[in-house]
């Protein structure tokens, strides 16, 4: 679980600010309907995505492989099956016109740029920090803010418990046979002892959590400290520049001579 | 001295069951008493724990009626299990948790943290450490920390090193030893030998939540030693006792070798996890397998099962052993937890299980086998529950039961003693040297020196991921406890 890298200036953003911006921008991005417009916003993610995240080059790209191919899947069925009238191409029910074709490219756009907003977050943002945040920036009742974090702690002995059960369970050879039957016969045999642990653990932490006098109607103290700096500026601010560089660019020089990918 | 904890005729009921646990208790504690809980399992000594922190009826959902109970001004609660009582990833994190429930200011929180840690003997280079990467024993002491940090008056300990080594459990209970000067301490716990000398008070129970004893440890040793032992306490000498009692396992020479190794590796993550350089293993021979966490024996007993994958030779009565499939029930692992190979909704469809998928035998054969079984283990009158609702020692004799119908040339077993208590454990052992007696070979992970001492024939050491098979266990007996303790460890 663990994976090294390098803290940069994403990393010191406000998570809860950074998570409002994204979200915000999420919005944003369905109400893009003009191809240009749609490029200069995916450069302006991606330059993020790729040179600010403090992740090694390689992990970057390793994790660029999924995203591509959502993008080639989600483009390409709109370009080949998507409606249109000045067809391009046709090959019996393939029919490539040139408003699907951007169409195609703008929906494979939106995708990415999806994809890397939400991997540029997950990247740069600790789980415990973002619920700190969330409980001092936007009242998130702590009861909640701490059940996540359990149940964050949780996941990993979770996968290792699996890896247990599905030995335990070959041991009195259920996991045996082949064929797609007795697959799903195998995966009926999982939930129950996993979710039987899991219900256990959850309630001993809960008990074990009161134990520690954690009360979700007292005042508490924090210790993390999450607060404003200039790198919340600087993450607003780039988003604002960049937008609006893109919009002028993408008005003065068109890559694709189309106004509106709407049908 | 001042009465600090008290309660006054408690009536308590499990909603699931018919009668009442606790009919009128009454019991109290004075101020700065250090006091042991003893009695069978299922007598309710969590319970009253719990009860007497005020944990129920308050955070768990139990009714309770008592005429008067004083809970502590402040107290804190170690757990039985380490993985179940921390809610955050870090160990800063952790004891910061309990500090802001506490609204101590965070800048005052470093500072405490680390005189926490030090105080239970917690040395870590970097104090944001992920708390997944410590030891059994070093959990526990975490939870020590994060008690102390409530600065309590009252500390209960509930079953604190049931669920840790041998190792883990003297540094547990050395660290309550330091901190408990004066503190009350409540504890209840089934192995007490490294206890007993700060203990200055023991309450026996009985299995339906009376009081039948109640004074300090000599008196309560000396006077009651049966009743423990029918209760199946670890008392002090409970290994002596029954080694008089009960013949020692002598090994009739088998000259055959049915399990050979040959620069036998296992791998976990393509790395070389353990290895075994040569073996010859009789049938009929008990290993137990020992050594510090972490040092692989479980990934011993894994790649012996084929879970892992292995490289070298390895042959079970002749056969070359190369994958899982080439075992064919020849062998059959016991994992620690029970209830990770439960795969039917009664105790007779589980101990069947197996034999109905193979479909070799006739109907009636099997349930006599079955049957047969269940009446040794004791399960017989359990046979139509679900698994999953019997008690601990009884999942486990379950468990062991579906191994014990199969016949198995080898049994290897995680830990099969780990928690339980002395009855338990005595029936669990002699139900395994009759199975050896009759020549299957029973490789098993062991921590308890007793077990390697009274029952097994053979030693292995795991140390670094390399097992030492090349001394024998009497060399092991010439030594007294303490050499072999270094020994080993």
């Amino acid at each position: 679980m663990n994976i090294s890298f390098e803290e940069s200036w994403l990393h010191k953003v406000n998570p809860a600010l950074k998570l409002i911006t994204l979200t915000f921008l999420f919005v944003f991005v369905v109400m893009i309907h003009h191809l240009n417009d749609m490029i200069t916003f995916t450069f302006t993610v991606s330059i993020l995505f790729f040179f600010c995240t403090g992740h090694s080059y390689k992990r970057i790209l390793l994790f660029l492989i999924p995203f591509l191919l959502v993008f080639f899947s989600t483009a390409v069925s709109m370009i080949l099956f998507g409606k249109g009238e000045t067809t391009l191409f046709k090959l019996g029910i393939v029919n490539v016109t040139e408003e699907s074709l951007f169409r195609g490219l703008h929906l494979g756009f939106r995708a990415l740029v999806f994809a890397m907003m939400g991997m540029t977050f997950v990247l740069t943002t600790k789980p415990v920090l973002l619920f700190y945040s969330l409980m001092q920036q936007l009242k998130l009742q702590p009861k909640y803010a701490y059940s996540f974090m359990a149940a964050i702690r949780l996941m990993p002995i979770m996968f290792e418990e699996l890896q247990t059960i599905l030995d335990a369970q070959k041991v009195r050879g259920v996991h045996s046979q082949k064929g797609i039957r007795s697959l799903l016969k195998d995966i009926k045999s999982l939930p129950i002892p996993l979710l039987s642990q899991s219900i256990r653990r959850a309630f001993r932490i809960a008990v074990a959590m009161e134990a520690k006098r954690f009360n979700s109607t007292n005042e508490r103290t924090y210790y993390y400290h999450l607060g404003f700096s200039i790198f919340d500026l600087l993450f607003i601010g780039y988003f604002i520049l960049m937008i609006s560089l893109g919009y002028l660019f993408a008005t003065e020089f068109p890559l694709f001579p189309v106004t509106d990918v709407r049908y | 001295m001042e009465c600090i904890a008290s309660v006054n005729k408690l009536r308590l009921k499990f909603p699931e069951e018919k009668g009442l646990l606790f009919k009128d208790l009454s019991i109290s504690f004075q101020e700065g008493e250090k006091v042991l809980l003893l009695g069978p399992s299922g007598c309710g000594k969590s319970t009253l724990l719990q009860v007497l922190s005020g944990l129920i009826p308050q955070s768990i959902d139990i009714p309770i009626k008592s005429e008067s109970i004083q809970i502590p001004y402040s107290w804190g609660f170690v757990f039985q299990d380490p993985d179940s009582q921390f809610c955050m990833p870090y160990v800063d994190e952790e004891i910061a948790f309990v500090l802001e429930n506490l609204q101590i200011p965070r800048e005052e929180m470093t500072v405490k943290i680390k005189e926490l840690l030090t105080t239970v003997g917690l040395c870590l280079d970097d104090i944001h450490t992920e708390i997944q990467t410590l030891s059994g024993g070093m959990k526990q002491r975490l939870a020590l920390a994060t008690v102390l940090a409530l600065d309590p008056e009252v500390i209960f300990l509930d079953e604190p090193t049931a669920l840790i080594d041998e190792e883990g459990t003297a540094e547990v209970w050395d660290t309550v030893k330091a901190i408990s000067k004066d503190k009350t301490i409540i504890i209840v716990e089934h192995k007490i030998d490294q206890i007993i000398d700060v203990i200055d008070r023991v309450i026996v129970f009985t299995h339906d939540g009376k009081i039948m004893a109640d004074g300090n440890s000599t008196y309560i040793f000396s006077n009651f030693k049966e009743e423990l032992k029918r209760f199946g306490i670890w008392y002090p000498s409970a290994w002596e006792e029954y080694k008089k009692e009960k013949v020692q396992n002598t090994l009739t020479k088998h000259s055959d070798s049915l399990l050979r190794l040959e620069n036998f590796r296992g791998y976990r993550k393509k790395e070389n996890a353990i290895t075994l350089e040569k073996a010859a293993v009789h049938s009929g021979e008990w290993i137990a397998v020992t050594g510090a966490n972490g040092a692989g024996k479980s990934t011993l007993l894994l790649s012996l099962m084929q879970l892992l994958k292995t490289s070298g030779d390895y042959r079970i009565d002749g056969c070359s052993i190369k994958s899982f499939a080439d075992l064919n029930n020849r062998a059959y692992f016991v994992f620690q937890n029970p209830e990770y190979q439960f795969l039917t909704n009664s105790v007779l469809e589980e101990i069947t299980y197996e034999l109905r998928q193979r479909n070799e035998e006739s109907h009636a054969d099997v349930f006599k086998k079955a049957n047969d079984l269940l009446t040794i283990f004791g399960l017989k009158d359990k046979q139509k529950q679900h698994p999953y609702h019997l008690s601990l020692g009884e999942k486990r004799r379950l468990s062991v039961a579906t191994a014990f119908i199969q016949n198995p040339q080898v049994l290897l077993l995680d830990e099969p003693t780990f928690g339980q208590d002395s009855k338990n454990t005595f029936k669990l052992l002699e139900l395994l040297q009759e199975e050896s007696q009759k020549g299957t070979i029973i490789i098993m992970v062991t921590h308890d020196l007793n077990i390697i001492h009274h029952f097994a024939t053979t030693v292995w050491k795991v140390k670094n991921g390399k097992v030492i098979t090349d001394w024998k266990k009497d060399d092991m007996k010439t030594g007294s406890e303490g050499d072999v303790y270094e020994y080993i460890f």
